[in-house]
């Protein structure tokens, strides 16, 4: 009995492995390689162009530690991720169960907040140049008209990085509102016209049926969020170049910089590295408060 | 060449990779493709193939990519300020004896080709110079009873005073926006001006007085409220067009831009003097590949030759606004013509004058990214004009410093 | 919690219950088209300006005077901007890059992720992780890696290039998972006691449930590769093998200001083949649930 239960098992390893293989051999060549790559280069004085490389030892991370312009970049990082991300997941979420209904013209407006997402971002970033400009934007203009005070946003590096913030929420919030908008299609109906019956608020739908039961998307979309924050380079790119006086310069835009502007590739992987570290503390600290509150609906 | 010949020449036809950045409109892609079609259908034996490689900061990292992996292009069109960025890869073929038994000496205007010299060597072959000019709303000038572009730091600033316009609290025109992204650029014109340039091989100088003095008076601008404090590149052009400043330092390369889609009439000027007139070369030379056979490399120099020369030089600055590098190319009467017809081009010309080379020091970019950041913190009000200026030389220095020690181990 | 009320609805007021829900779903449809409506406008502000301008002369976009719209439409804005590069042939490219990328990997997440959610096997957090490192790394770190792995296997400046750094994706893995997980496993033991061993499974009891979440990856992944400048600019060289952002790219990028008018006519060359596609496959999005049978 328990020989077969052992067999058993070990038929599903391999058929584990084996779904996982073709996965694993494109992530090997092309993710772990250079990862591999640049944890070795971060311990080298490594010039892009050059082949030759020199042993440095620790000393791209000491400098790391000591650079003034790093901790500012992280800084402003962390104020990206800890401002797009829950604005842009709350708007999606909104957004989302709006939408989930059969009503006419819910088509447009689906597409209506989901094109942000395929504008390219070069195209996307010099539309905003234009509607945060502070002479003539459209964005100044509505701000006279409701008798607020006038900014000059991208020229103000304290508006800088908030005006990206508020261009990120317009450019995603579409996206994270369609894969919300899958998993609320799987919520079973009944459920909502039962609570519907029981007289229960639509706020309390919304907190005690809706959001418990698409936790598992949830979840998802808080952490690819988050990640996907990380790597907003795009609008930096296009719109400032980490400027004015380094507010908008973000790690991956800094990491760009350093390896291919610089030509220090021993440093932009130090960084890379540094930022992985963080990174992955950041999503065992996710996985371990929040994953344990999903609750599949598959599993019991 | 003998058409007999032919079979034979065609079989050791040489191949070369031409990568260069598309700079001032979408156009000049098509312009180029053209150019090297022709040159193509004009030079047996040697075949072409134009490759857009992005901005200029792209197409230097192509570059640079290629060059890691032993597999650079034969020419490429980078800024100049990477000179000593690619010399430090040892990727440059030195090609002054050639230029000096040719007429390029004699031929190339002073200026531009020194942005391809170093150590009395010659690496390249200017090709779309550049420099910043004043652009001035000549509209806005009528209006305020001003007759001329200012000429002095001073003139600027009481211009730029006069042309502000404000509704209460609220900036209706700035008086002046120098070009955000490039304001490091602009900024060496004004310490030329001051009489000093900024940098030498392996250092820069923008503790110096001159320099301090520079930035000095750009903050006096922006505390006056006649200056923005910041902009950027795309914004600053669009700033003006749309009449949100009254005048603009941004790059000749936007001239033809500029000139067509305001509302109004454009002024060009020199950028105002204080000491002395002054600016700094910005667009590129076409540099040749070291690491390439002599076959190779005596086609690149062919080619390289045949888009600098004098006819095509002329048209390719008629076409968009770049200056013409060969003295012979303004002689000619198109040239001429296009003066009379676009008297702006002539001011950009005659600035180039006292025009040289853009930050031709190891490691320029980060000293580039280093200054702007100086400059705006500086003009935001959060560190004084010495001690930003001191950091910023400090640490741009120890980074040369680093970089040239690497060198010399390799 | 509220999951567990029992739901016991009076016999007698269930009708009228039923009608009064029906009135009110209506005016609840009402009330919402008054948020929806300035907020979707809002949303398309931006769109509506692309539009515009890629229909006025260069001079009228920046004029105070000139009013928001152009005075005559110019439609030859278009064929001056399909005249820069070879958009047909980019286009093509365009096509044949973002589609092999998406049929990659629909074949690989599905696989992977069935085998992290529904099997057992030593080492699986660890590897999950280690799936998800690709969405942490940043991407530009493992670009010169990439670039030299790919020259090693000949493939720079070819199609494949662009293709495959992207087949496998710990993104799509890890989306489809979570949907996976969703699926009740009363389902699969049923399917297992007729005897279907686990592929069969995959293919007839959870990838017809999970369409709305392949749906949802494939429109994002055929978008986000679709939109790609930075590293098909890298790998390519030649205009026959090139993609459309790079058509874009030679508007604006430009030294002198964005030429507006044909920046933003390519804006909309580029993205009408994408807005087609997901106006129809949202209608599709939406039909497949009906499919799935769970609502």
């Amino acid at each position: 009995m328990s020989q077969n239960l052992v067999r058993t098992q070990r038929k599903e390893m391999l058929l584990a492995y084996a779904l996982l293989l073709p996965s694993l051999v494109f992530l090997a060549a092309f993710t772990y390689w250079p990862i591999v790559r640049s944890i070795w280069f971060s311990l080298h004085d490594v010039l892009l162009g050059d082949p030759d490389i020199y042993w440095l030892g620790a000393e791209n991370y000491l400098r790391l530690l000591n650079d003034r312009l790093f901790w500012k970049v992280l800084g402003n990082t962390a104020f990206y991720t800890l401002t797009s991300v829950p604005l842009s997941i709350a708007a999606a979420l909104l957004l989302a169960v709006a939408l989930d209904s059969k009503l006419r013209g819910m088509a447009i407006y689906r597409s209506a907040f989901f094109y942000p997402v395929m504008i390219p971002s070069v195209a996307a970033g010099m539309v905003w140049v234009f509607l945060y400009a502070p002479g003539y934007g459209p964005i100044n203009e509505a701000l006279t008209g409701l008798g607020l005070p006038r900014l000059d946003w991208l020229y103000d590096s304290k508006w800088a990085l908030p005006a990206i913030v508020i261009m990120s929420i317009w450019k995603y919030s579409g996206y994270f509102m369609l894969i919300l908008l899958a998993a609320l299609k799987l919520v079973p109906s009944d459920l909502h016209e039962a609570a519907k019956l029981d007289g229960i608020s639509a706020w309390d739908r919304l907190i005690h049926i809706t959001i418990p039961m698409i936790s598992p998307t949830l979840y998802f979309v808080i952490i690819i969020g988050t990640l996907h924050s990380y790597q907003i380079f795009d609008y930096v790119y296009v719109m400032t170049q980490g400027g004015p006086a380094d507010s908008t310069n973000v790690l991956t835009f800094y990491i760009y910089q350093n390896g291919f502007q610089y030509q220090d590739i021993g440093y932009a992987s130090a960084l890379a590295n540094a930022l992985l570290i963080f990174v992955l503390g950041l999503i065992g600290l996710v996985s371990l408060t929040l994953g344990r509150r999903v609750h599949y609906l598959g599993e019991r | 060449m003998p058409h007999v010949l032919m079979p034979a020449h065609a079989a050791e036809t040489v191949k070369l990779q031409f990568m260069y950045p598309v700079g001032v409109s979408g156009d000049i892609n098509t312009i180029i493709s053209g150019m090297i079609d022709e040159f193509n259908a004009t030079h047996d034996g040697i075949v072409v193939e134009a490759i857009y490689a992005g901005s200029y900061d792209n197409t230097e990292q192509k570059v640079i990519t290629s060059l890691g992996v032993g597999e650079p292009p034969s020419l490429w069109l980078p800024i100049n300020s990477s000179l000593q960025t690619f010399l430090g890869l040892d990727a440059l073929e030195d090609i002054t004896e050639q230029a000096k038994s040719d007429d390029i000496y004699d031929d190339f205007i002073g200026g531009f080709l020194g942005t391809a010299i170093s150590n009395d060597r010659l690496y390249g072959l200017s090709f779309q110079p550049s420099t910043p000019v004043l652009y001035y709303n000549k509209d806005a000038f009528a209006q305020a009873g001003i007759p001329e572009a200012p000429e002095t730091w001073d003139q600027l600033f009481e211009t730029a005073k006069a042309l502000t316009v404000r509704d209460g609290d609220e900036l209706k025109r700035w008086g002046l926006i120098i070009g955000g992204g490039w304001h490091d650029w602009m900024f060496e014109g004004y310490c030329r001006q001051n009489g000093l340039v900024p940098w030498e091989q392996d250092k820069v100088l923008w503790d110096r007085p001159e320099s301090v003095e520079a930035l000095a008076f750009w903050k006096t601008m922006v505390d006056a409220g006649c200056m923005a404090p910041a902009s950027t590149w795309q914004g600053s052009a669009n700033d003006f067009m749309a009449g949100s400043t009254a005048m603009l330092y941004h790059s000749t390369g936007s001239l033809t831009n500029l000139r067509t889609s305001s509302p109004f009439e454009v002024g060009v000027a020199f950028m105002p003097k204080r000491k002395t007139w002054g600016a700094s070369q910005g667009g590129g030379p076409i540099m040749i590949a070291k690491n390439q056979s002599d076959a190779q490399k005596e086609a690149a120099y062919t080619f390289a030759r045949w888009m600098t020369n004098t006819e095509n030089q002329a048209a390719w600055s008629r076409a968009t606004g770049y200056l013409a590098v060969r003295k012979s190319s303004w002689e000619m009467p198109e040239m001429q013509e296009y003066l009379v017809e676009v008297p702006q081009a002539k001011v950009a010309m005659e600035q180039s004058a006292y025009s040289g080379a853009f930050l031709q020091v190891p490691a320029y970019s980060k000293a580039r990214e280093v200054l702007k950041s100086a400059i705006d913190r500086t003009l935001a009000g959060e560190v004084e004009v010495e001690a930003a200026l001191a950091s910023a030389t400090d640490e741009v220095n120890r980074e040369i410093a680093r970089v040239m020690r690497r060198q010399q181990r390799g | 919690m509220v999951l567990d009320t029992s739901v016991t609805p009076d016999i007698a007021a269930a009708p009228a219950a039923a009608r009064r829900s029906g009135w009110r779903r209506a005016l609840k449809g009402q009330w919402l088209h008054l948020i929806m409506l300035p907020l979707a406008f809002l949303w398309l502000c931006p769109l509506i300006w692309i539009a515009v301008t890629s229909l006025k002369t260069s001079a009228e976009v920046f004029d105070p005077a000139a009013g928001f719209f152009p005075a005559i439409p110019n439609f030859s804005n278009y064929p001056s901007t399909l005249s820069v590069a070879p958009f047909g042939k980019y286009l093509v490219n365009s096509i044949i890059v973002t589609s092999s990328i998406l049929a990659g990997q629909l074949v690989t997440i599905t696989l992977a992720a069935y085998a992290f959610a529904r099997l057992n096997f030593p080492g699986k957090n660890v590897l999950f992780t280690l799936f998800l490192l690709q969405v942490m790394f940043p991407i530009y770190a493992i670009f010169l890696t990439n670039f030299v792995t790919l020259r090693e296997m000949g493939l720079v400046n070819t199609i494949p290039a662009m293709i495959v750094p992207f087949v496998a994706s710990g993104y799509g893995t890890f989306m489809l998972r979570q949907s996976f997980r969703q699926v009740p496993s009363e389902l699969s033991d049923a399917a297992r006691l007729d005897g279907c061993n686990h592929l069969e499974i995959l293919w007839h009891v959870y990838l017809p449930l999970v369409q709305p979440t392949l749906i949802a990856f494939g429109i994002i992944s055929v978008v986000t590769h679709w939109n790609d400048y930075m590293w098909p600019l890298l790998v390519t060289n030649s205009e026959d093998i090139r993609t459309l952002p790079i058509g874009l790219g030679l508007l604006a990028k430009a030294d002198s200001g964005a030429d507006w008018p044909r920046l933003m006519a390519g804006t909309t060359i580029v993205v009408s083949p994408l807005l087609v596609l997901f106006v129809i496959f949202q209608r599709r999005f939406i039909d497949s649930f009906m499919h799935t049978g769970v609502k």
